[in-house]
């Protein structure tokens, strides 16, 4: 919105030493561009520390590394991809080398957290087709979890995220080939997780959607 | 093709990753070796699963407001400079 500049405004701008245009040009376009992939990064960031509050801890640190590099994103590339890369690099100095070993899965953290999630949705009564439907879902949660990490991420990047195996191979920093692999066995080793599941459950994962 | 290079090929297969080239030889290959076929098909069903059981959550408020301070706060204050007078 364009306001004439009457001497008044500009006496307060320079006062101010408010925003140039460039900068605001910036906000504008970083608004645009990355703050839209806000809900991808949480989830990421979710699946990465399964902790809400690291999560949201994690995407403010990734914003604002972000925000201050944004000069350096080259323009019509993947911005999502670019700053998952960045929230990637941030878990790893952040919580991998203080916490918890790395790969280690725990089950009932996933159970726990999984449920402290669910309840913060806004859920429909559960019928009982509803209920093996959330129960497959929180397997699916738990098949997916007790993958080793490398085959993990790659799944979380392709399927859920839908990147590309270059752009996979970019962010996890190895060879096409490896990705198009850690892909294949991934989901073999989830394959056989979720037929245990499915057996145990009596749901069989042939007969898809109800 | 055979089922060694079929599988090589096959998560790319899936995701839509292969050449045109290779995406006809791999069909050409399916088309004769049921094991394979089979296993297409399981990978296949694989990935839809996770792409529509793994729930994606929204971003809480208290995260959406901070991100929306973090890239317009100045700009706030410069409006805000602006309405003064």
């Amino acid at each position: 919105m364009k306001k004439p500049e009457s001497p008044r405004q500009i006496k307060t701008k320079t006062k101010k030493e408010s925003l140039s245009r460039e900068e605001q040009q910036k906000q504008l376009e970083f608004q645009k561009e990355a703050v839209v992939h806000l809900n991808s990064l949480y989830n990421y960031a979710l699946h990465l520390t399964m902790n809400p509050d690291d999560a949201e801890d994690l995407v403010q640190e990734t914003y604002l590394k972000a925000y201050r590099f944004f000069n350096s994103f080259e323009r019509g590339t993947n911005c999502k991809a670019w700053l998952f890369k960045i929230l990637k690099n941030n878990y790893i100095n952040r919580f991998r080398k203080n916490s918890r070993e790395p790969g280690k899965v725990d089950y009932d953290l996933i159970k726990d957290f999984y449920h402290s999630i669910k309840d913060t949705r806004s859920d429909t009564t559960e019928a009982e087709s509803d209920y093996f439907h959330s129960l497959l879902h929180e397997e699916v949660y738990q098949a997916l979890h007790s993958l080793p990490e490398e085959f993990r991420e790659v799944i979380q990047l392709c399927d859920i995220e839908g990147f590309t195996y270059e752009e996979i191979a970019n962010m996890v920093e190895s060879p096409i080939g490896t990705v198009r692999s850690r892909l294949y066995r991934g989901r073999k080793l989830l394959r056989a997780q979720l037929e245990e599941y499915a057996k145990k459950y009596g749901f069989n994962t042939d007969t898809e959607d109800q | 093709m055979n089922c060694k290079k079929a599988r090589v090929l096959m998560s790319a297969a899936v995701d839509g990753e292969l050449t045109l080239k290779e995406e006809q030889d791999f069909l050409a290959h399916l088309a004769e070796c049921k094991e394979c076929d089979e296993e297409y098909g399981e990978a296949k069903k694989t990935k839809m699963i996770i792409k529509e059981r793994i729930v994606q959550f929204k971003a809480p408020q208290s995260l959406i407001n901070s991100i929306m301070q973090l890239t317009s706060i100045t700009a706030k204050e410069h409006e805000d400079t602006l309405l003064y007078e």
